[in-house]
């Protein structure tokens, strides 16, 4: 693929990814939505969350893989146990870094 | 407004000054200034807020920005090429499928076409902005800086509107400084790339999922919430598994919030 050809990829990318990021907030915030669309909005954040969330644990190099040898699968777990408990951040971060060094390197 | 003995607007017709004459006169005076001062102190609390906000996102953006730098690299891309796809365009997963479409021999059009679909959502995570941003941040600002709009962005922000209004500077340093880290990252690994060759050691790779699982334990509040999150992960991977392809453009996403989200809706209205 030629130099102009990648320049023309970048351009049309970087377009179409950032047009559907800012038209709604440019054009929608004059309008008021009504309520039961405001509260439909409400449930999006926690689904795509947890879409997100399954997709990088299950999924972490972009095909399904539920197993015992996904590592992500186990540090999913004391992460979510910790962050539950605690609601805090930094300490539920830590489990899943240590989980997975360990992992990584004396058992993967 | 207050009224001198002859009934007259204080100041206004005495012909003495107004300031003086006016009681009120400290209070608006003096205090605007301090007024400023204090909303310019909030504002850099705002913008320190937001760049601390921004460290986990950043740590999980630097494996996957360097990977790309890398493969972007291999695919044919020069260095000042691939840093510039990160400043232009800042969407991980189309960016990466660019890639592969690239080294698969497909046409520029195809790479268009593929980041329609994958970026679809942020019509989703913008629209879902909106309320919390009108009235708080002007609409110009807020569309501007809803150019670093990104899955873990989006995430962070939301769980900071839960408690907190939306300001322009907490926005901007927590998006400015993510896209900083996914152009840094992505120069250093196109710039570095052969020289590194397994940064999966560090166990930085979780860094990004233990942010979503904990930003979505915060999130999901409400019994419906909990409810939303479990059949939208279960109708996401479901969707990806029976057409795989949308595990590609992350449509499975899209759908899966659509229905899970309305399905919230029900559950909400019955209790």
């Amino acid at each position: 693929m030629n130099s102009t050809n990648i320049w023309i990829i970048i351009i049309g990318v970087s377009i179409v990814s950032i047009l559907p990021r800012i038209l709604p907030v440019a054009l929608l915030s004059r309008y008021e939505f009504p309520a039961p669309l405001k509260r439909w909005l409400s449930f999006v954040a926690p689904a795509v969350l947890s879409g997100l969330t399954a997709l990088s644990v299950a999924a972490p190099d972009g095909f399904i893989d539920i197993s015992i040898n996904n590592s992500f699968i186990w540090d999913f777990i004391p992460t979510l146990l910790v962050a539950i408990k605690t609601r805090n951040f930094l300490y539920s971060l830590l489990p899943g870094i240590v989980t997975m060094a360990l992992l990584y390197n004396f058992i993967f | 407004m207050p009224e001198s003995k002859n009934g007259a607007p204080n100041g206004a017709l005495t012909g003495r000054g107004y300031l003086l004459d006016n009681p009120l006169f400290l209070f608006y005076y003096f205090p605007a200034n301090n007024i400023s001062k204090l909303e310019m102190h909030m504002h850099k609390q705002e913008l320190r807020q937001g760049i601390n906000d921004s460290i986990p996102i950043v740590l999980g953006y630097l494996p996957l920005g360097f990977a790309f730098g890398v493969l972007a690299n291999e695919a044919g891309m020069s260095t000042i090429q691939a840093t510039m796809m990160s400043v232009l365009c800042f969407t991980g997963a189309g960016q990466y499928i660019a890639l592969g479409i690239m080294q698969a021999g497909g046409a520029v059009f195809t790479i268009i076409l593929a980041n329609v679909l994958v970026n679809l959502r942020y019509l989703l995570f913008s629209t879902s902005l909106v309320p919390y941003l009108k009235g708080q941040v002007p609409t110009a600002i807020g569309s501007l800086l809803s150019y670093g709009l990104t899955d873990e962005t989006y995430a962070v922000s939301m769980n900071r509107y839960q408690s907190h209004s939306p300001t322009a500077s907490y926005i901007a340093g927590l998006n400015l400084s993510s896209h900083i880290g996914w152009i840094a990252s992505t120069l250093l690994g196109a710039a570095l790339g052969t020289y590194i060759t397994n940064s999966d050691r560090l166990g930085l790779n979780f860094t990004l999922p233990a942010m979503f699982i904990c930003l979505l334990v915060f999130m999901t509040k409400r019994k419906a919430d909990v409810f939303v999150a479990i059949s939208a992960a279960f109708l996401c991977l479901l969707i990806g598994y029976l057409v795989p392809s949308t595990m590609g453009n992350l449509f499975n996403i899209i759908i899966a919030t659509i229905i899970a989200a309305s399905l919230g809706m029900l559950i909400n209205e019955q209790h």
